[in-house]
């Protein structure tokens, strides 16, 4: 191993941390920014969903919403050194993008008031990663920006989040959606059978559950009429920007079998994708253990020496559980792609010095 | 109090809710048939018990329960002509709309989950859900409530209405928290205690993972002082066990249960481990709920 005082991540200008739930993703997105951060640079880093703590040490407070800069007084950064944070609020992005996409102010209010738009906008996990997709192109935009660090929603499948434009534009473009909005008059002509059939199909499924639905996607899909422009004008440039080469993307996950079983599902979903993963960061690495031997000399009761070999076979079998898991981790990835640890600290970390203590102690393995 | 016939365990990621659905479907298995189903889809918790060192007497079998799948059943169940159903899950409008509806799938699989507790009623068997994380498993849990509420009447109004009373049934449905001797763990236990008890849900217990003895006094650790690293370590072995005091504490002052599980020092955590983790839940969990019961 070998410390890497920095990430040296200078060649980018966006590093998208991913992986699954629980890893501790939105921490080591925080440290990566901090320690590109202290090297003199302007760092942003976008949160989602962190804990309360994190944002504490981070100084948004449960509601706050814009973006706040991290005092990096006592860090010894060098000139230059900008931290800023921001948590992402998914509705509330999608709501500022109606307002400034609706074409009127009644078109704006049918949407914001729609039943399936409120759904849309909260129960649907997709649109969540498309709106940090939407507030990144806009942090993006500010050249002053050295670095921007990513930390995604919880995804199930990575997939989830990388192709949530594609899949919103979709829907919002679906020939069988307009012609659910058309209405009646206008089912003549252009629209095949299926398109019908599923006009027909919507309406059964309405009688059968009692929920209709069909009222309301028409008037959803009607009301985003002329908006479909300027969705597809951000789709494509989120796009664009996720494959960037000053983009790198970062799998984020522990040592546990199960989270590098995911993270090993990542790797394929995101190679089918066409993406590379440009780092994988094991999160929560255990520090390296002591010799054996040390105990054999020491001036020590013997009881007492023989608890102490009793804890470290102990925690050399987790060890050898952990380097297990990252060596088959390390058979997965590209040999291209750079293998960073974060170390555990051994307590939740909380505040700005625990998290300045991982981002000192990331290291190349 | 008998334990219900479906038991929905979950709690924050990583404190073990595969490994503790796993030994705990064992147990049951040795005593009755038990079905240990997934709902992550990714069948990660079938990897984790070898039929092959399972016990010769248990009966388990695997259940993946994928929103895509529940979805396609529950079509076929309300939808009278086969024709009609295959057709409406082919539209991709369909698709779309059904997606866009707040927790259909989710109510889904609630739905499944309470026709299994219904079959193993009716045949004398268990069930063990190997749930979503905490976040996830309350918005899963509270799905049925919100779908009742948006179709005011009509077939789903009725079945939303049977999976509330399913999920409040103690004898059919009952959640266990998984929580690590670590802080937030702890708290998210506690939390997601306290949103069951709103719901009305019945919390069984907790179950305390990677329990292990202290090993070292205080005063042992301070005589350690010029082997810095074996003192760190045996440090790091007396904090954990006294958070794991501290969090069994915390949790029965929150009126939860708590049963204990060792921490497994194995390099493997293989099924020879869950193994072992099923046998003390036999006796530390079964039992004890059936005495209690008494």
């Amino acid at each position: 191993m070998k410390p890497a005082q920095t990430l040296e991540l200078g060649a980018h200008r966006l590093v998208i941390c991913l992986g699954p739930g629980g890893v501790g993703k939105t921490t080591l997105s925080a440290a990566i920014a901090l320690n590109t951060a202290i090297t003199g640079r302007a760092v942003d880093v976008m949160t989602v969903d962190p804990a309360p703590r994190l944002l504490d040490a981070l100084g948004l407070g449960a509601n706050e919403q814009t973006i706040q800069a991290v005092p990096l007084t006592g860090l010894s950064a060098h000139q230059g050194a900008r931290l800023r944070a921001l948590k992402l609020d998914p509705k509330q992005t999608f709501d500022l993008l109606i307002e400034r996409h609706a074409p009127s102010a009644a078109a704006r209010d049918a949407i914001l008031a729609n039943r399936i738009y409120r759904n849309l906008s909260t129960a649907l996990a997709g649109v969540a990663d498309y709106m940090a997709m939407e507030q990144l192109l806009e942090l993006h935009a500010d050249a002053s920006t050295d670095l921007i660090v990513l930390d995604t929603p919880p995804a199930r499948e990575a997939i989830d989040f990388l192709d949530a434009p594609r899949r919103m534009l979709e829907l919002l473009g679906s020939r069988a959606i307009t012609l659910l909005s058309a209405g009646r008059s206008a089912m003549r002509g252009g629209f095949s059978m299926i398109d019908i059939a599923a006009r027909a199909v919507l309406s059964a499924f309405d009688r059968l559950t009692g929920l209709h639905l069909l009222y309301d996607v028409q008037t959803f899909v009607r009301s985003f009429d002329g908006m479909y422009a300027g969705f597809a004008d951000r789709a494509a440039q989120v796009q664009a920007l996720v494959r960037d080469r000053q983009t790198l993307i970062v799998l984020v996950t522990t040592s546990e079998t199960e989270r590098v079983d995911q993270a090993c599902e990542f790797i394929d979903a995101l190679t089918a994708m066409g993406l590379t993963i440009g780092a994988v960061a094991v999160n929560r690495m255990m520090a390296p253990l002591p010799a054996a031997s040390d105990l054999a000399d020491a001036d020590l009761p013997a009881a007492l020496k023989r608890k102490l070999k009793r804890n470290l076979d102990d925690f050399a079998a987790l060890k050898r559980r952990e380097t297990a898991a990252l060596d088959r981790l390390r058979d997965r990835v590209s040999p291209g792609t750079r293998l960073i640890a974060a170390p555990d600290l051994g307590r939740e970390p909380r505040t700005l010095a625990d998290l300045t203590e991982i981002a000192r102690n990331l290291v190349a393995y | 109090m008998a334990l219900p016939r479906l038991t929905f365990v979950t709690g924050k990621g990583g404190t073990g809710k595969s490994t503790v659905a796993a030994a705990l479907a064992m147990a049951w298995s040795r005593r009755r048939p038990t079905t240990l189903g997934d709902l992550d889809g990714r069948q990660s918790v079938a990897r984790l018990v070898d039929m092959q060192t399972a016990d010769a007497h248990a009966a388990l079998d695997f259940l993946a329960i994928t929103p895509r799948g529940e979805l396609e059943a529950f079509i076929h169940r309300i939808v009278p002509l086969r024709a009609v159903s295959r057709r409406m899950l082919q539209s991709r409008t369909f698709g779309y709309v059904t997606a866009a509806l707040p927790g259909l799938e989710a109510f889904v699989m609630l739905e499944r989950m309470r026709l299994l507790a219904g079959d193993a009623a009716l045949n004398d068997r268990f069930a063990v859900i190997d749930a979503p994380a905490t976040g996830h498993a309350l918005e899963l849990l509270a799905v049925a409530g919100s779908l009742r509420k948006l179709a005011p009447t009509g077939r789903l109004n009725r079945l939303s209405s049977a999976v509330e009373e399913f999920l409040i049934d103690r004898n059919r449905f009952g959640v266990i928290l998984t929580v690590l001797p670590e802080e937030l763990a702890l708290r998210e236990a506690i939390e997601a205690a306290a949103a069951l008890r709103n719901f009305g849900i019945e919390c069984i217990g907790a179950i305390l993972n990677g329990v292990a003895p202290a090993l070292f006094t205080a005063a042992e650790i301070a005589k350690l002082s010029p082997l810095e690293a074996h003192a760190r370590l045996a440090a790091r072995r007396r904090e954990l066990s006294e958070f794991a005091d501290r969090a069994r504490r915390e949790l029965q002052q929150a009126g939860i249960a708590v049963t204990e599980l060792p921490m497994i020092y194995e390099t493997a955590l293989d099924a020879d481990a869950v193994g072992t983790l099923s046998r003390i839940l036999e006796t530390d969990f079964l039992d004890a709920q059936a005495d209690a019961a008494e």
